[in-house]
Protein backbone atom coordinates (compact mmCIF):
# COMPACT_ATOMS: atom_id res chain seq x y z
CA UNK A 1 0.00 0.00 0.00
CA UNK A 2 3.10 2.49 1.07
CA UNK A 3 5.15 1.26 -1.91
CA UNK A 4 2.07 1.62 -4.27
CA UNK A 5 1.08 5.46 -2.97
CA UNK A 6 4.62 6.20 -3.47
CA UNK A 7 4.89 4.54 -7.32
CA UNK A 8 1.42 6.96 -7.93
CA UNK A 9 3.09 9.85 -6.52
CA UNK A 10 6.16 9.49 -9.05
CA UNK A 11 4.01 8.49 -11.86
CA UNK A 12 1.70 11.97 -11.45
CA UNK A 13 5.08 14.02 -11.25
CA UNK A 14 6.39 12.05 -14.31
CA UNK A 15 3.17 13.61 -16.50
CA UNK A 16 3.47 16.95 -15.05
CA UNK A 17 6.66 17.29 -15.56
CA UNK A 18 6.73 16.15 -19.15
CA UNK A 19 3.51 18.11 -19.65
CA UNK A 20 5.77 21.34 -18.50
CA UNK A 21 8.27 20.20 -20.87
CA UNK A 22 5.85 20.28 -23.88
CA UNK A 23 4.98 23.85 -22.83
CA UNK A 24 8.11 24.81 -22.65
CA UNK A 25 9.12 23.70 -25.91
CA UNK A 26 5.88 25.49 -27.03
CA UNK A 27 7.46 28.46 -25.76
CA UNK A 28 11.26 27.85 -27.30
CA UNK A 29 9.13 27.44 -30.76
CA UNK A 30 8.18 31.10 -30.30
CA UNK A 31 10.92 32.95 -29.07
CA UNK A 32 13.87 30.12 -31.08
CA UNK A 33 15.98 31.53 -28.53
CA UNK A 34 18.33 28.29 -27.97
CA UNK A 35 18.90 29.08 -24.18
CA UNK A 36 15.10 28.30 -23.56
CA UNK A 37 15.85 24.85 -24.76
CA UNK A 38 17.03 24.30 -21.42
CA UNK A 39 13.84 24.09 -19.84
CA UNK A 40 11.86 21.60 -21.40
CA UNK A 41 15.60 19.23 -21.26
CA UNK A 42 15.67 20.43 -17.34
CA UNK A 43 11.85 19.17 -17.22
CA UNK A 44 12.12 15.74 -19.31
CA UNK A 45 15.50 15.04 -16.67
CA UNK A 46 13.34 15.74 -14.33
CA UNK A 47 10.57 13.65 -15.29
CA UNK A 48 13.01 10.79 -16.16
CA UNK A 49 14.50 10.97 -12.53
CA UNK A 50 11.18 10.56 -11.50
CA UNK A 51 10.46 7.14 -13.46
CA UNK A 52 13.88 5.99 -12.06
CA UNK A 53 12.55 6.84 -8.20
CA UNK A 54 9.61 4.44 -9.25
CA UNK A 55 11.16 2.07 -10.75
CA UNK A 56 13.69 1.62 -7.90
CA UNK A 57 10.92 1.18 -5.90
CA UNK A 58 8.99 -1.13 -8.08
CA UNK A 59 12.37 -3.23 -7.85
CA UNK A 60 13.14 -2.80 -4.85
CA UNK A 61 13.58 -6.62 -4.08
CA UNK A 62 16.21 -6.75 -6.04
CA UNK A 63 18.62 -4.51 -4.54
CA UNK A 64 21.32 -3.88 -7.13
CA UNK A 65 19.05 -3.38 -9.59
CA UNK A 66 16.79 -1.14 -7.06
CA UNK A 67 20.46 0.48 -6.33
CA UNK A 68 21.09 0.95 -9.91
CA UNK A 69 18.18 2.92 -10.80
CA UNK A 70 18.52 4.97 -7.73
CA UNK A 71 22.05 6.46 -9.16
CA UNK A 72 20.64 7.11 -12.45
CA UNK A 73 17.61 8.96 -10.83
CA UNK A 74 20.59 11.51 -8.78
CA UNK A 75 22.43 12.48 -12.04
CA UNK A 76 18.88 12.74 -13.84
CA UNK A 77 17.75 15.08 -11.72
CA UNK A 78 20.64 17.08 -10.64
CA UNK A 79 21.03 17.49 -14.68
CA UNK A 80 17.78 18.17 -14.49
CA UNK A 81 17.84 21.31 -11.82
CA UNK A 82 21.48 22.73 -13.43
CA UNK A 83 19.49 23.51 -16.78
CA UNK A 84 16.98 24.80 -15.52
CA UNK A 85 19.20 27.31 -13.32
CA UNK A 86 21.34 27.59 -16.66
CA UNK A 87 18.44 28.77 -18.80
CA UNK A 88 17.94 31.34 -16.38
CA UNK A 89 21.45 31.92 -16.06
CA UNK A 90 21.37 32.66 -20.04
CA UNK A 91 18.56 34.14 -20.34
CA UNK A 92 19.58 37.66 -18.85
CA UNK A 93 22.66 37.47 -22.12
CA UNK A 94 22.36 38.53 -25.52
CA UNK A 95 21.84 35.53 -28.18
CA UNK A 96 25.31 35.50 -29.56
CA UNK A 97 26.56 34.39 -26.06
CA UNK A 98 24.65 31.62 -24.88
CA UNK A 99 23.99 29.78 -28.25
CA UNK A 100 27.57 28.24 -28.61
CA UNK A 101 28.35 27.61 -24.71
CA UNK A 102 24.52 25.95 -24.69
CA UNK A 103 25.32 23.55 -27.18
CA UNK A 104 28.66 22.80 -25.57
CA UNK A 105 26.92 21.88 -22.42
CA UNK A 106 24.07 19.94 -24.02
CA UNK A 107 26.37 17.71 -25.77
CA UNK A 108 28.36 17.07 -22.57
CA UNK A 109 25.18 16.58 -20.60
CA UNK A 110 23.70 14.02 -23.06
CA UNK A 111 27.30 11.88 -23.65
CA UNK A 112 28.36 11.79 -19.49
CA UNK A 113 24.05 10.60 -18.83
CA UNK A 114 24.18 8.27 -21.64
CA UNK A 115 27.65 6.65 -20.32
CA UNK A 116 26.27 6.95 -17.08
CA UNK A 117 23.39 4.60 -18.22
CA UNK A 118 25.28 2.50 -20.30
CA UNK A 119 28.10 1.80 -17.69
CA UNK A 120 24.77 0.88 -15.03
CA UNK A 121 22.62 -0.84 -16.51
CA UNK A 122 25.30 -3.14 -19.21
CA UNK A 123 27.82 -3.08 -17.10
CA UNK A 124 28.32 -5.49 -13.85
CA UNK A 125 27.51 -3.49 -10.42
CA UNK A 126 30.77 -1.58 -9.42
CA UNK A 127 31.34 -2.05 -5.82
CA UNK A 128 33.68 0.77 -5.46
CA UNK A 129 30.78 3.31 -5.91
CA UNK A 130 29.94 5.33 -2.75
CA UNK A 131 27.48 4.58 -0.86
CA UNK A 132 24.07 6.03 -2.34
CA UNK A 133 22.85 7.49 0.63
CA UNK A 134 26.57 10.10 1.08
CA UNK A 135 26.01 10.77 -2.46
CA UNK A 136 22.51 11.78 -2.10
CA UNK A 137 22.64 13.91 0.30
CA UNK A 138 25.75 16.02 -1.46
CA UNK A 139 23.62 15.79 -4.81
CA UNK A 140 20.83 17.31 -3.03
CA UNK A 141 23.01 19.92 -1.55
CA UNK A 142 23.54 20.74 -4.79
CA UNK A 143 19.89 20.92 -5.95
CA UNK A 144 19.22 23.49 -3.59
CA UNK A 145 21.93 25.93 -4.61
CA UNK A 146 20.23 25.40 -8.24
CA UNK A 147 16.91 25.97 -7.60
CA UNK A 148 18.28 28.81 -4.58
CA UNK A 149 20.12 30.71 -7.98
CA UNK A 150 16.43 30.28 -9.90
CA UNK A 151 14.57 31.75 -7.23
CA UNK A 152 16.88 34.75 -6.82
CA UNK A 153 16.83 35.53 -10.32
CA UNK A 154 12.93 35.04 -10.95
CA UNK A 155 12.48 37.33 -8.08
CA UNK A 156 14.73 40.05 -9.56
CA UNK A 157 13.78 39.96 -13.04
CA UNK A 158 10.33 40.21 -12.07
CA UNK A 159 10.91 43.20 -9.63
CA UNK A 160 12.03 44.91 -12.57
CA UNK A 161 9.76 43.92 -14.96
CA UNK A 162 8.41 46.35 -17.70
CA UNK A 163 5.10 45.47 -17.23
CA UNK A 164 3.59 44.86 -13.60
CA UNK A 165 3.05 41.11 -13.23
CA UNK A 166 0.17 39.92 -11.40
CA UNK A 167 0.99 37.33 -8.28
CA UNK A 168 4.50 35.87 -7.41
CA UNK A 169 3.50 32.10 -8.89
CA UNK A 170 6.77 31.31 -10.50
CA UNK A 171 8.95 32.11 -6.92
CA UNK A 172 6.44 30.39 -5.02
CA UNK A 173 6.33 27.22 -7.40
CA UNK A 174 10.80 27.62 -7.41
CA UNK A 175 10.40 27.78 -3.71
CA UNK A 176 8.24 24.95 -3.22
CA UNK A 177 10.30 22.17 -5.31
CA UNK A 178 12.94 23.95 -3.22
CA UNK A 179 11.27 23.03 -0.06
CA UNK A 180 10.64 19.54 -1.36
CA UNK A 181 14.56 19.15 -1.97
CA UNK A 182 14.93 20.56 1.46
CA UNK A 183 13.02 18.26 3.08
CA UNK A 184 14.43 14.94 1.03
CA UNK A 185 17.77 15.81 2.88
CA UNK A 186 16.04 16.58 6.02
CA UNK A 187 14.67 12.84 5.39
CA UNK A 188 17.81 11.32 4.47
CA UNK A 189 19.24 12.71 7.77
CA UNK A 190 17.01 11.87 10.36
CA UNK A 191 14.26 9.40 8.66
CA UNK A 192 11.63 11.85 9.46
CA UNK A 193 7.98 10.58 7.89
CA UNK A 194 6.67 14.08 8.27
CA UNK A 195 9.75 15.41 6.05
CA UNK A 196 9.11 12.35 3.50
CA UNK A 197 5.13 13.03 2.62
CA UNK A 198 6.16 16.91 2.86
CA UNK A 199 8.83 16.36 -0.08
CA UNK A 200 6.51 14.50 -2.29
CA UNK A 201 3.60 17.30 -1.68
CA UNK A 202 5.80 19.87 -2.05
CA UNK A 203 6.73 18.42 -5.38
CA UNK A 204 3.82 17.88 -6.78
CA UNK A 205 2.43 21.42 -5.49
CA UNK A 206 5.28 22.95 -7.31
CA UNK A 207 4.60 20.94 -10.66
CA UNK A 208 0.84 21.51 -10.88
CA UNK A 209 1.80 25.29 -9.68
CA UNK A 210 3.72 25.38 -12.92
CA UNK A 211 0.75 24.37 -15.04
CA UNK A 212 -1.73 26.43 -13.76
CA UNK A 213 0.54 29.59 -14.53
CA UNK A 214 0.88 28.62 -17.90
CA UNK A 215 -2.90 28.67 -18.49
CA UNK A 216 -3.84 31.43 -16.59
CA UNK A 217 -1.22 33.32 -18.19
CA UNK A 218 -3.70 32.55 -21.29
CA UNK A 219 -6.20 35.18 -19.61
CA UNK A 220 -3.71 38.27 -20.50
CA UNK A 221 -5.11 41.80 -20.97
CA UNK A 222 -5.70 43.20 -23.96
CA UNK B 1 21.93 51.05 -25.72
CA UNK B 2 21.87 47.62 -28.01
CA UNK B 3 19.44 46.73 -29.32
CA UNK B 4 18.37 43.19 -29.41
CA UNK B 5 17.55 41.55 -33.08
CA UNK B 6 14.18 41.20 -33.37
CA UNK B 7 12.95 36.80 -34.83
CA UNK B 8 11.07 36.82 -37.73
CA UNK B 9 8.41 35.17 -35.33
CA UNK B 10 8.72 38.84 -33.58
CA UNK B 11 8.59 40.63 -36.56
CA UNK B 12 5.54 39.09 -38.24
CA UNK B 13 3.64 38.97 -34.42
CA UNK B 14 4.50 42.99 -34.53
CA UNK B 15 2.54 43.22 -37.97
CA UNK B 16 -0.18 41.58 -37.39
CA UNK B 17 -0.59 42.97 -33.89
CA UNK B 18 -0.60 46.61 -35.73
CA UNK B 19 -2.70 45.23 -38.48
CA UNK B 20 -5.21 43.75 -35.63
CA UNK B 21 -4.98 47.17 -33.46
CA UNK B 22 -5.89 49.41 -36.72
CA UNK B 23 -8.68 46.77 -37.22
CA UNK B 24 -10.43 47.50 -33.87
CA UNK B 25 -10.12 50.96 -34.27
CA UNK B 26 -11.71 51.09 -37.38
CA UNK B 27 -9.23 52.23 -39.65
CA UNK B 28 -7.97 51.23 -42.92
CA UNK B 29 -4.61 49.43 -42.66
CA UNK B 30 -2.21 52.10 -44.35
CA UNK B 31 1.05 49.71 -45.52
CA UNK B 32 3.51 52.42 -45.13
CA UNK B 33 1.88 53.30 -41.56
CA UNK B 34 2.60 50.43 -40.54
CA UNK B 35 6.20 49.43 -41.88
CA UNK B 36 6.83 52.52 -40.37
CA UNK B 37 5.35 51.44 -36.77
CA UNK B 38 6.91 48.23 -37.49
CA UNK B 39 9.91 49.81 -37.54
CA UNK B 40 11.01 48.00 -40.92
CA UNK B 41 12.23 49.31 -44.63
CA UNK B 42 9.62 49.15 -46.56
CA UNK B 43 10.97 46.59 -49.22
CA UNK B 44 11.12 44.09 -45.72
CA UNK B 45 7.73 44.94 -44.99
CA UNK B 46 6.58 44.02 -48.62
CA UNK B 47 8.20 40.45 -48.21
CA UNK B 48 6.99 39.83 -44.86
CA UNK B 49 3.39 41.08 -45.77
CA UNK B 50 3.96 38.69 -48.50
CA UNK B 51 5.19 35.75 -46.63
CA UNK B 52 2.01 35.92 -43.78
CA UNK B 53 -0.59 36.15 -47.09
CA UNK B 54 1.18 32.90 -48.29
CA UNK B 55 0.52 31.19 -44.49
CA UNK B 56 -3.06 32.45 -44.52
CA UNK B 57 -2.48 34.91 -41.86
CA UNK B 58 -3.45 38.23 -43.92
CA UNK B 59 -5.70 38.49 -46.78
CA UNK B 60 -5.43 41.18 -49.22
CA UNK B 61 -9.20 41.55 -49.41
CA UNK B 62 -10.42 44.82 -52.22
CA UNK B 63 -7.10 46.14 -51.76
CA UNK B 64 -7.13 46.10 -48.07
CA UNK B 65 -5.13 43.89 -45.79
CA UNK B 66 -7.42 41.60 -43.14
CA UNK B 67 -5.80 39.73 -40.47
CA UNK B 68 -7.63 36.26 -41.01
CA UNK B 69 -8.79 33.68 -38.36
CA UNK B 70 -5.09 31.94 -38.42
CA UNK B 71 -3.83 35.02 -38.26
CA UNK B 72 -5.97 35.96 -35.09
CA UNK B 73 -4.87 32.91 -33.37
CA UNK B 74 -1.18 33.32 -34.19
CA UNK B 75 -1.31 36.58 -32.16
CA UNK B 76 -3.18 35.23 -29.45
CA UNK B 77 -0.54 32.43 -29.33
CA UNK B 78 2.33 34.79 -29.21
CA UNK B 79 0.31 36.86 -26.34
CA UNK B 80 -0.20 33.95 -24.06
CA UNK B 81 3.34 32.83 -24.64
CA UNK B 82 4.69 36.06 -23.89
CA UNK B 83 2.76 35.96 -20.84
CA UNK B 84 4.18 32.59 -19.61
CA UNK B 85 7.76 33.33 -20.15
CA UNK B 86 7.09 37.36 -18.48
CA UNK B 87 5.27 35.05 -15.31
CA UNK B 88 8.31 32.56 -15.15
CA UNK B 89 10.78 35.38 -15.12
CA UNK B 90 12.37 34.32 -18.38
CA UNK B 91 11.56 37.67 -20.50
CA UNK B 92 11.16 41.52 -18.63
Amino acid sequence: MYTQALVTSELVSTVLALVLAYLFLRAYRLTRSSYLLGLPTGFLLLGSSYVFLGASLVFESNVALSEQFLWLRLITQSYGFAFIAFTYYFSSKTERATKHFLSVISFASAITILLFFVALIVAPPFPELPSINVVDECFRIGNLVFLGYVIYHVVKRLESSHEPISGLWAPTAFSLLWLGQYSSLIWEIDASETAFVFAHAARLASLALFIRIYYSSGRVRR
Amino acid sequence: MKVEKRSKLQIYFDILQLLCEKTEEGDRPCPTRIAHKANLPYDRFRSCLDQLVQLGMVSRGEGKLVVTRKGLEYVEWHRRMNSFLKHMGLLS
